[in-house]
């Protein structure tokens, strides 16, 4: 292998005698040095030989510079929308579900889509920390921090509409089986009510995978807090201002001595030890071998809310997998969408967050994209093929003929989104390209809302008496609530991009070739790689196996 | 090397060479650990080819002597076993070409072997087609495909779905799958064989693209079969589940039937170094993972038509796990998820050649149990007798068909297996492969 450490290369550059990081272009890998398509070299995980003390300074430093204006503006316009979506939840509160436009036929609609919609959001997060770990896939490192943030932020907002939408929300207790004088009881065949405890129990492992894998990168920023604490660089702490200039605030602690408490608390006492690394890696796949079961679970049970009925459109076998596909999918053009641009704006993001780890997602995107239009045509097809009028009826009649269908651009809007926009992806250069993967995450995400409300609202609108048809049309609240679960979303994000590690620093250590010295097989270097891994290859083999 | 496309090279053909022989010159790499013992394994081969010719010939004359719906249920039963076996190992192929795997270098070629007998499944699944269409069934046509009895013709459901569950477009559809997967099988075994020879490491690449395209077609003949051969056996039933449901069948019987097959390579001394405890463990993960997959799917497929309870649907059910058919219902509950599940959830037996190896063979005969219980209650079903139980008095029978398409099979296999070297040798991600850890 190669005799110089990839930290004296870093030593080397900061004291001169190396160029700059920036021309440095990988070994024959496209744009950014990841894209290598020899099939004998694993692509950098991490790109311009970057050295742990760099990542760290990258990672750290968003968490640790003054907010900057940008930030601060984008924040204020999503938590004024928040603000908004807040205040239509308690007009609903007190006015009723009459605000919403639901109607005798058409009783579930925007907040049912809603729930559905955002619970799958979170899939991707908990899919890429659980699945994608064991599978030891090494590149879900660069995103599965802000991928399991967004599970937890997602799962907030989907936790919303199911609370509010039973009409009497001071009821909503009683969807908890606790004992009480008029001896009511939940309905425990009820899918809605597993939906509770799925739901439930999905944010609890979530959040706490999310927040165990962060400890240690807690532990990183409280103890730079407290080192430029014992360095003298303290800073006041001050109030920002999107515009102008930052207010000054008196008779409070430093910026630094707030960041050491706030940071040294979450961080629960971790010291680095042999011992808290080992419990960690064991607590760690113990929760991805809990959370893989779990991210199924949950948007199977979702799915029997509609798939245990008999409403034509709704019970069909194939609705858990589908659902769990489709979950995936919408839960990865989300990522795709937000860490685009926070790749373009953030410094040292694109040295974490490479070209490939893109091209992987845009895969699964292609993947997933198809495996739900693989549950559209087999749903479409057993419609015909199980000889049900009514079946037939509802795909037919109520969603794909734009003749008969009013909802059929809804219909259309889905299967294009879904289905069609991905397939670009076949097309190296398109899932290479980011502008084009963001588009088509984004028509993804919308093609995914638009999966729910087809499935919902079209099923519902025509029941079996043409007496009972009715339309669905969303009132100004309808949609100022679903607009502000968006803002809820963007402002908990926005909140995680400044103040919490955003990679998985310790995570994405480990898959630097550094990590390896003596080669695994993801080093830069293949040959060095190929020695290591010949002479482990012996080692395991002396250990003995066969007679 | 022919410069076909554009092929960005990242380190240099010499480099590479190296690397390919430092690897080639391993202790782990010499000969006669790396290949089968050629006259052992025929002679194997020949025993188990007798076996499943004689099976065979049992069979047929069952279907003459006794009945011929039971002789060809038999039949089916052992043929979707192996069916399944080669689909899944031709899914889980091209999965791992996709996924630029690592670790599953050692253990791939078992793979590729196992799906290159789809032509061989696609023989015996044409000769069920012309059974059914022309065989000596009851009044003409239909052995077990009751759309085809004919006194069903003219009923509703037969006539509705007449535009696709005709005698033409199933020939067509059969055709279709044939060369489909025998294409996608037999070209990407020949890549991995050609790249033994010449080290080219664009193959791997070629084989990659060729597995995106593959996954796709695969997964939808897969569902089609599945549907044509064993969901419409019984005309009247229908689930969009169905497709999945045999693709988790095909991935478990593919990762049982691999962990018997290199258990009992490392029994023979082979594969020393190369298939390690490390393979293994990852191996009997794969068994779990697909185990716990199939009771999902067919738990969400059993519970849903179970919870809406609508008659069109629940027949299918009732007829199987009522009456007769019950105690193998339940069997299958326990014996296929639940006592699998806690066995193998644990680390230590997935890492033993014995212990995997053993649960290789549970895992295949509960495979087979799986398909008896989708197959088999067609035969005594509403025949003249109607609901005649069983027929268990055929049992013979059926473990005629069953042995006699699995030792063909095996037989087939292990000519396959010695007749290039157990691993791919030149293959640019051997070294991970050898080197593999887990969680060390």
């Amino acid at each position: 292998m190669s005799s110089i450490h990839p930290d004296q290369i870093t030593a080397e550059r900061l004291a001169g005698l190396r160029d700059a990081p920036g021309d440095y272009v990988g070994p024959a890998g496209g744009a950014d040095g990841s894209l290598i398509e020899d099939p004998a070299v694993r692509a950098p995980l991490v790109l311009n030989d970057r050295s742990f003390a760099e990542v760290t300074e990258t990672v750290c430093s968003y968490a640790e510079c003054g907010p900057p204006k940008a930030w601060l503006g984008l924040i204020t316009i999503t938590s004024l929308i928040a603000a908004v979506g807040t205040g239509m939840i308690l007009y609903l509160i007190i006015t009723g579900v009459g605000v919403w436009g639901l109607n005798n036929q058409v009783d579930w609609a925007w907040d049912i889509t809603n729930f559905v919609f955002w619970i799958g959001i979170g899939h991707a997060g908990t899919l890429i920390s659980a699945i994608l770990c064991l599978l030891k896939q090494k590149w879900r490192t660069a995103v599965n921090r802000s991928a399991e943030a967004m599970t937890i932020f997602a799962v907030v907002c989907a936790g919303i509409f199911p609370g509010i939408h039973v009409g009497r929300v001071w009821f909503a207790w009683m969807l908890f089986p606790i004992p009480n004088s008029n001896g009511i009881w939940p309905n425990f065949r009820s899918p809605l009510l597993w939906d509770v405890f799925a739901v439930s129990t999905y944010a609890t492992v979530s959040l706490l995978f999310w927040y165990m894998g962060m400890i240690p990168d807690l532990a990183t920023l409280r103890d730079r807090a407290h080192l430029r604490m014992l360095q003298g660089r303290e800073r006041r702490l001050t109030l920002p201002m999107p515009v102008g200039k930052d207010i000054v605030l008196p008779f409070v602690p430093s910026a630094e001595r707030v960041a050491a408490y706030i940071y040294g608390f979450l961080a629960l006492g971790w010291r680095f030890s042999s011992r808290h690394w080992h419990r960690y890696e064991a607590a760690y796949l113990i929760l991805a071998g809990i959370s893989t079961p779990l991210v199924l679970s949950v948007h199977s049970i979702v799915s029997f809310d509609f798939a245990t009925s008999i409403l034509p459109g709704w019970h069909t076998t194939i609705f858990p997998p589908y659902f769990v596909a489709g979950a995936v999918f919408g839960g990865f053009a989300m990522v795709l969408f937000l860490l685009i641009p926070c790749r373009q704006v953030m410094p040292g993001f694109k040295d974490l967050l490479t070209l490939r780890h893109l091209e992987n997602m845009a895969k699964i995107l292609l993947l997933t994209g198809m495996m739900v239009g693989f549950a559209y045509s087999m749903e479409f097809f057993i419609a015909w093929y199980g000889g049900n009028e009514f079946e037939w009826s509802v795909f037919i009649n109520n969603r794909a003929n734009p003749a008969e269908a009013p909802y059929w651009w809804a219909y259309w809007t889905m299967i294009g989104c879904n289905v069609l926009s991905p397939q670009i992806f076949w097309f190296r250069k398109l899932r290479q390209n980011p502008l084009a993967i963001w588009i088509v995450a984004g028509f993804v995400t919308v093609g995914m809302w638009f999966e729910r409300f087809v499935i919902i609202v079209t099923s519902l609108h025509r029941a079996f008496l043409p007496g009972e048809w009715h339309m669905f049309f969303p009132t100004w609240v309808d949609i100022l609530t679903f607009v502000g679960s968006c803002g809820i979303f963007a402002t908990l994000f926005l909140l995680f991009l400044k103040y919490l590690p955003v990679f998985a620093m310790a995570e994405l250590k480990a898959v630097m070739p550094q990590a390896d010295p003596h080669g695994g097989g993801h080093g830069h270097d293949p040959v060095a790689s190929v020695a290591g891994g010949a002479s482990a290859g012996g080692a395991s083999a002396s250990k003995g196996v066969g007679p | 090397m022919a410069q076909m496309s554009a092929r960005p090279a990242a380190i240099s053909d010499d480099a590479y060479n190296a690397r390919l022989e430092k690897i080639a010159s391993s202790p782990e790499m010499r000969e006669d650990n790396i290949t089968l013992p050629y006259a052992g394994a025929m002679k194997l081969s020949g025993a188990m080819g007798v076996v499943g010719i004689l099976g065979l010939l049992l069979v047929v004359i069952g279907a003459f002597v006794y009945n011929p719906k039971h002789a060809l249920a038999a039949f089916e039963v052992g043929l979707f076993t192996v069916t399944a076996a080669s689909l899944g190992s031709l899914f889980l192929v091209m999965i791992w070409n996709m996924m630029i795997a690592g670790w599953h270098v050692t253990i791939r070629r078992h793979f590729e072997n196992a799906a290159s007998l789809l032509p061989f499944c696609c023989l015996g699944l044409g000769a069920v087609v012309l059974i059914e269409l022309w065989g000596p069934g009851r009044e003409g046509s239909g052995v077990l495909l009751q759309w085809l009895y004919a006194e069903k013709q003219g009923t509703f459901l037969v006539e509705h779905k007449a535009g696709y569950l005709n005698p033409l477009f199933l020939g067509v559809r059969w055709v279709i799958y044939t060369v489909v997967w025998s294409f996608l099988a037999l070209r990407l075994r020949a890549l991995s064989r050609e790249q033994d020879r010449t080290g080219d490491r664009w193959l791997s690449r070629k084989a990659r693209f060729m597995s995106g395209w593959g996954l796709l077609i695969t997964a939808l003949t897969t569902a089609f079969a599945a549907f044509d051969f064993l969901m419409s056996m019984d005309y009247r039933f229908f689930s969009t589940m169905w497709g999945v449901y045999f693709f988790a069948i095909s991935a478990l019987a593919a990762v049982s039937l691999a962990s018997l097959v290199f258990a009992g390579i490392r029994s023979m001394g082979r594969l020393t170094g190369v298939v390690t405890d490390e393979h293994f463990h990852d191996l009997g993960k794969l068994v779990f993972a697909f185990t716990c997959f199939w009771a999902y799917i067919a738990f969400g497929q059993y519970f849903l038509i179970w919870y809406s309870n609508i008659p069109e649907e629940t027949y299918y059910f009732i007829h199987r796990t009522t009456g007769d058919w019950k105690p193998l219902f339940v069997a299958l509950t326990f014996a296929h998820f639940v006592v699998p599940f806690v066995l193998l959830v644990s680390r230590i037996p997935k890492r033993s050649t014995l212990a995997l190896g053993v649960a290789g063979v549970y895992m295949l005969v509960l495979t087979v149990a799986d398909l008896v219980w989708i197959i088999r209650p067609m035969v005594y079903l509403g025949a003249e007798g109607a609901e005649a139980g069983p027929g268990m008095m055929g049992w013979w029978l059926d473990a005629a068909g069953i042995l006699g398409v699995l030792g063909i099979y095996g037989a087939l296999l292990i000519r396959q297996t010695a007749s290039a070297p157990l691993i791919p040798t030149k293959d640019p991600m051997l070294h991970e492969a050898m080197a593999h850890k887990n969680y060390v």
